[in-house]
């Protein structure tokens, strides 16, 4: 069976600045896939392309069998990929509600539906009692919550999550990971940029390594850590050291 | 919702109620020119409010059913043809300006409505068919056919209609996906992308929208005055009274526009009445100094700022 | 005139309109370079700016003489309209400096209309009259200071962001705010300042201007729009840019009002403006 989502040979070039050069992924549907590397390996531009908010220079983005790569962002959404972003990216003057509810209309056109359904995504996340706060008004851990609700709340095969445990504490990264779990549980797929290995090391099926834009690693989690060439990598950024050895303490 | 029916259940009433009752016709012309801004600043309030895109421009779109209106009465057509030929002819030029600008943010738009409305007085004053610089007179011939009412209540009476077709079409439109999808873009178009809204595709409709009400009331107005001209209809004096009229009452509520022309009419009036001729500027003084607070402190204005404690009440219900 | 109206004619007026522009939309380029904010009332400064010059005038102080004091007074009210105002709004969502700077617009032109006659007015003997000429070509010796005038400002400009340490900070700040941060720049006083400087710069504008032309309440609004062009035309923040976006706004609308019709002569104008805007969104010199 073929991979829910293939990424071939992505480049993609700033001006001079070569971000991504050949970078290569598959995430089986079903699955939680992490993608991680250096600071700088181009984990976040790799995930704009994917989603559709940059066009790749170069190479193949399949989706279901689809090529995406260079579709309007907005098509992207609409076959099922959903997102939300490493700096969080609320409707700040709409409530928790209201924003799922915009999510919930791309297949649900009727509002009550929309509004139904919404509730229901806010009740799975734990947002329910917080549903008339405005986006604005909520706490970090809160606002990348309901950037997930939103995005759920769109029915996606694939879930994008770029960074959503950074800045939470210990506290609610454990509840992270446990409204992770329930996700995978639901039958959506998920690839996630992570810092913090230590909490992906346990759910994390498949780990995708890159660095300098390109794909060094694909395997276990148990396998990069002890990998040459990832170990290298992240050695060779001494600020991002901590974030693998912690894995392993 | 309810409240809000109930509400514009109360407006019509009284409005109806003073049609009948009034009989002064500086009281009667209060009450249209109150209607007809109110219309004009929900009309660009569907953009400029919900959407986000600030137009300069707008009175365009009110040009075209006031000229649609002169053309029809000048080439033997009753003006009631006007309403769908002029709401027609401003949605095609909202569509094929808004095409190429509605993707520009902030000013870069805001600075284009301004040009486009520029382009298109140029063309309205140098086209002969358009009556170039001096407009069109139209004849008086009372009579339903001619939309030319003896009573200036009855113009009153179809502004009310206009008014309340408005706000019930701006009602529905808050309980719609383009109305959510309106917002979400506004607030943050990168994120409304990746819950899959085509920006272009919502915002051209919206526009299209808009410019089909100012268009009607266009039209209204130019069998109010019978007399249409480049700086009475489409000049950037009146797009600047427009956006005024949108941004005092509160951008992307339901009840701004209407309290944005109650504060626009009577300020006016008073300022006219309290200090003549010499009181020219004083209202804008006020307007100005409004504006300029509620950017500072409140940028959703004053019913905005309602709207906000409301539903902070709300969800503290909510949660109790 | 029309007997002079030769292309070389034409080409001269309309350079010299250009710098006329240029005085008026480098202290809007400049504003909008570092805090990315349309100054939609710059035209109101500038009639402010005409008035004070007038004002100085009456006293017996000459528009050239009174240059300076204009620019300093300006440079000081931009600042405050900074600390009191411009800082909240940015504070805000994005288009509250759209609105902000909107409802200044207002305030400003319903005082002048409030307190001032709208009869247009000019400085009592002013110093510099009659043309210049050579060949077929004539000057006016005013238009002629004023665009010399405009290049001297423009220079000075560029020479201040592109080699003074504060200028230096501005750009920091215009590249990055929050990089600039950290880099130790204090923002709100480069923003400040440069308010304060883009203020100033429309202070020498009007003080040139009334050199040549009248001051009434609503001059404000003939200058502004074309300056909105000019700085979209030269890429905004670009101060070489604006220089470049007027000389080409000054040739356009001088050919398209001899050739096309005086009532016409902004047509040209607009349609480059949303050409321009359309098709280089980051305008002819702009870096973004």
């Amino acid at each position: 069976m073929s991979p829910l989502l293939e990424v071939r040979g992505l480049v993609k070039q700033f001006g001079s600045l070569r971000a991504l050069d050949g970078v290569d992924l598959d995430v089986a549907a079903g699955s939680l896939t992490a993608l991680i590397g250096p600071n700088g390996a181009g984990k976040s531009t790799a995930f704009a392309c994917i989603a559709g908010a940059a066009k790749p220079t170069a190479g193949s983005v399949r989706f279901r069998g689809t090529e995406i790569a260079g579709m309007a962002y907005h098509r992207v959404a609409a076959l099922g990929i959903g997102r939300t972003y490493q700096i969080v990216q609320t409707f700040a003057d709409m409530t928790a509600l209201e924003a799922t509810t915009t999510g919930a209309l791309l297949r649900r056109p009727h509002l009550r539906d929309a509004v139904a359904y919404a509730e229901e995504i806010l009740a799975f996340v734990g947002l329910a009692d917080k549903r008339y706060r405005l986006g604005r008004a909520l706490t970090i851990a809160d606002k990348k919550r309901l950037e997930v609700a939103r995005a759920l709340a769109t029915e996606p095969q694939l879930l994008l999550l770029d960074e959503v445990m950074a800045g939470l504490t210990p506290a609610e990264c454990g509840a992270a990971v446990e409204l992770l779990r329930r996700i995978l549980a639901r039958g959506v797929t998920v690839l996630m940029v992570e810092h913090v290995m230590e909490v992906l090391m346990p759910i994390a099926q498949h780990v995708v390594v890159i660095a300098a834009g390109k794909t060094i690693f694909s395997g276990t989690a148990a396998g990069a850590v002890r990998d040459v060439d990832v170990i290298d990598a992240y050695l060779g950024s001494p600020l991002e050291h901590g974030a693998i050895a912690t894995g392993t303490p | 919702m309810r409240a809000h029916l109930i509400a514009l259940g109360a407006i019509v009433v009284v409005v109806a109620a003073a049609v009948f009752g009034l009989r002064s016709a500086v009281a009667l012309d209060l009450l249209f020119t109150l209607l007809l801004y109110a219309v004009l600043g929900q009309s660009w309030n569907w953009i400029s409010g919900y959407g986000g895109n600030i137009s300069f421009g707008h009175a365009i779109f009110f040009g075209c059913g006031a000229y649609a209106s002169a053309l029809c009465v000048t080439h033997g057509l009753s003006p009631w043809l006007a309403i769908p030929a002029g709401a027609l002819v401003a949605a095609l030029l909202a569509i094929v300006t808004g095409f190429p600008t509605l993707a520009l943010r902030g000013h870069y738009f805001s600075i284009a409505t301004i040009a486009v409305a520029a382009l298109v007085d140029a063309f309205v004053r140098t086209t002969p068919w358009l009556g170039k610089a001096t407009g069109f007179e139209l004849p008086i011939a009372p009579g339903w056919a001619t939309m030319q009412f003896p009573q200036k209540g009855t113009y009153v009476a179809l502004a009310l209609i206009l008014f309340a077709a408005v706000q019930l079409a701006t009602m529905a439109l808050e309980r719609s996906r383009m109305g959510y999808y309106l917002r979400a873009l506004r607030a943050n178009h990168a994120a409304a992308a990746a819950v899959g809204i085509d920006e272009r595709r919502v915002k051209l409709v919206a526009f299209a929208w808009s410019a089909t009400m100012a268009a009607v009331a266009g039209v209204l107005y130019a069998q109010y005055t019978l007399f249409v001209d480049p700086p009475s209809t489409i000049a950037l004096a009146i797009s600047i009274d427009i956006a005024l009229i949108g941004v005092v009452g509160g951008i992307g509520t339901l009840w701004g526009p209407a309290v944005g022309a109650l504060v626009y009419v009577v300020l006016a009036k008073a300022v006219a009445l309290q200090l003549g001729g010499a009181g020219k500027g004083y209202d804008l003084v006020i307007y100005g100094a409004i504006i300029c607070l509620i950017a500072a402190l409140r940028p959703y204005g004053i019913v905005g700022t309602i709207v906000d404690a409301l539903r902070r009440r709300r969800g503290a219900e909510a949660a109790a | 005139m029309d007997a002079l109206a030769t292309p070389a004619q034409l080409l001269v007026g309309g350079l010299l309109t250009g710098l006329v522009f240029a005085l008026v939309a480098v202290g809007l380029t400049l504003i909008y370079g570092v805090m990315d904010v349309v100054n939609f009332a710059h035209g109101e400064y500038l009639m402010l700016a005409m008035y004070a010059t007038l004002a100085l005038a009456l006293l017996g102080i000459g528009p050239l003489v009174g240059l300076p004091l204009v620019a300093i007074a300006l440079f000081l009210f931009g600042i405050v309209v900074y600390r009191v105002f411009i800082r909240r709004l940015l504070a805000g969502p994005p288009e509250a400096t759209v609105f902000g700077t909107f409802g200044m617009l207002v305030l400003l032109q319903g005082l002048a209309q409030a307190t001032l006659t709208s009869d247009y007015q000019s400085i009592p003997n002013p110093p510099f009259h009659g043309t210049i000429r050579v060949g077929a070509i004539a000057v006016s010796q005013a238009t002629l200071i004023e665009g010399i005038g405009a290049l001297v400002l423009t220079a000075a400009l560029f020479a201040f962001v592109e080699f003074t340490e504060t200028g230096r900070a501005m750009r920091a700040v215009a590249e990055d705010r929050i990089a600039a941060t950290l880099m130790g720049i204090d923002v709100q006083r480069i923003n400040g300042l440069a308010f304060g400087i883009g203020a100033a710069c429309v202070g020498a504008a009007g003080a040139l201007l009334m050199l040549s032309y009248p001051v009434y309440p609503t001059v404000g609004a003939a200058f502004a729009l074309t300056a909105f062009v000019v700085v979209a035309l030269g890429g905004f923040g670009s101060i070489q840019g604006a220089l470049v976006g007027a000389l080409l706004v000054g040739l356009l609308e001088v050919f398209g009002g001899f050739y096309l019709s005086p009532e016409l002569k902004l047509v040209p104008v607009y349609l480059a403006y949303l050409i321009v805007v359309l098709l280089r969104p980051q305008g002819l010199l702009g870096r973004r």
